[in-house]
């Protein structure tokens, strides 16, 4: 039970932050895809930076709950595909609309309706996508740890001060 | 010159990650596609229960006795409640490009239709979650959680996603050569 309640109070945190740094608007993400506005890029790499590091440090004390998905070559790459062309059409993503429709935008509505009638289609077409795009090449819930055989936290460090320090230095706010 | 943010992406990124280490030290990592697989399954129970029981992929979530309504649900739906109690009490401080329906960058493209966009809108969310499901995540499942824990699959995701946003995005907005 109180795994629903700590659910829900992440949940509000998580919806908090993504509305108060503006990565419900559209100029932020569509900015960001046109590559002239670095804002969600310089958001997702700080996230990712700090996120591997306390990862893999929780890691090291046993006690980071993982959830790796498995990789399934071509499902993933041409879901990755797919998706990045919905993302860049409507200017959301799955989590951002959720919290741009309690906002109050109409668009954004409009989206977590079309996200509901994409989860169905796909329910209706999985029997035939299990058997040709997710049961071949699938390689399993691997990491970089599992493919380069060292422990984690070796990766972890590098690349989250690589990912910070192209957020705090190297990018720019923006290009035109 | 007013800031055209309420927190800046530092802020918001430090904590995100601070919040993505606490989940999962607690429970697990962050998610939000399942849960619109989540929500079509418990209501296929409701309406057509034969049909949910025979659909290989729905028949996992939604039971009759287990919704399936976890963790990941309370997350997404707890998303719409802080999301929506800050937007009530922060609308003032929010920058004026980032409120409203009809973002002022697609209208100086696409034009005033509110139809129009929309659509768009529809039609993006359809992809979204057709892609997010086929990919088993999206961008806080995949990007933000599965990168974070170094999953090979994540960095796949990453690269096939953004590309093809970036191109698609450069695609709608591509200027005319006269």
């Amino acid at each position: 039970m109180s795994t629903l309640i700590i659910g829900f109070l992440i949940g509000c945190a998580f919806g908090t932050i993504l509305y108060l740094s503006g990565a419900t608007s559209y100029r932020r993400i569509l900015g960001t895809l046109r590559l002239q506005d670095m804002w969600i890029i310089k958001l997702m790499a700080t996230a990712i930076g700090v996120g591997t590091l306390g990862i893999y440090l929780l890691d090291l004390g046993g006690l980071a709950h993982m959830s790796v998905k498995p990789a399934y070559l071509w499902g993933v790459g041409l879901g990755g595909l797919i998706f990045g062309v919905g993302w860049a059409v409507s200017g959301f993503c799955p989590g951002t609309c959720v919290v741009a429709a309690a906002e109050g935008k109409k668009d954004a509505m409009f989206t977590v309706l079309g996200a509901f009638v994409g989860a169905f289609l796909f329910s209706l077409a999985f029997p035939v996508i299990e058997s040709t795009l997710i049961s071949r090449a699938n390689f399993g819930s691997i990491t970089l740890e599992d493919l380069l055989g060292f422990n984690g936290i070796y990766i972890a460090i590098p690349f989250s001060l690589a990912l910070l320090g192209l957020a705090f230095f190297v990018l720019k706010d923006r290009y035109e | 010159m007013e800031p055209d943010y309420i927190i800046s992406w530092k802020v918001a990124g430090i904590a995100l990650g601070l919040l993505l280490t606490l989940a999962t030290a607690l429970v697990q990592p962050l998610g939000v596609s399942t849960q619109f697989v989540v929500s079509d399954a418990v209501v296929a129970h409701k309406v057509a229960p034969e049909f949910a029981e025979s659909n290989a992929y729905l028949s996992k979530y939604g039971e009759k006795e287990d919704w399936g309504v976890g963790y990941g649900w309370m997350l997404v739906l707890g998303m719409f409640v802080g999301g929506g109690v800050a937007a009530m009490l922060l609308r003032k401080r929010q920058p004026q490009q980032d409120k409203g329906s009809m973002p002022s960058m697609w209208q100086a493209r696409f034009g005033d239709s509110v139809v129009k966009r929309d659509m768009a809108a529809f039609g993006g969310g359809v992809l979204l979650l057709f892609g997010a499901r086929l990919a088993g995540g999206c961008t806080s499942g995949h990007m933000i959680s599965g990168i974070s824990q170094l999953a090979v699959s994540s960095f796949l995701f990453g690269v096939t996603a953004f590309g093809a946003a970036i191109l698609m995005a450069h695609f709608l907005y591509r200027t005319r050569q006269g």
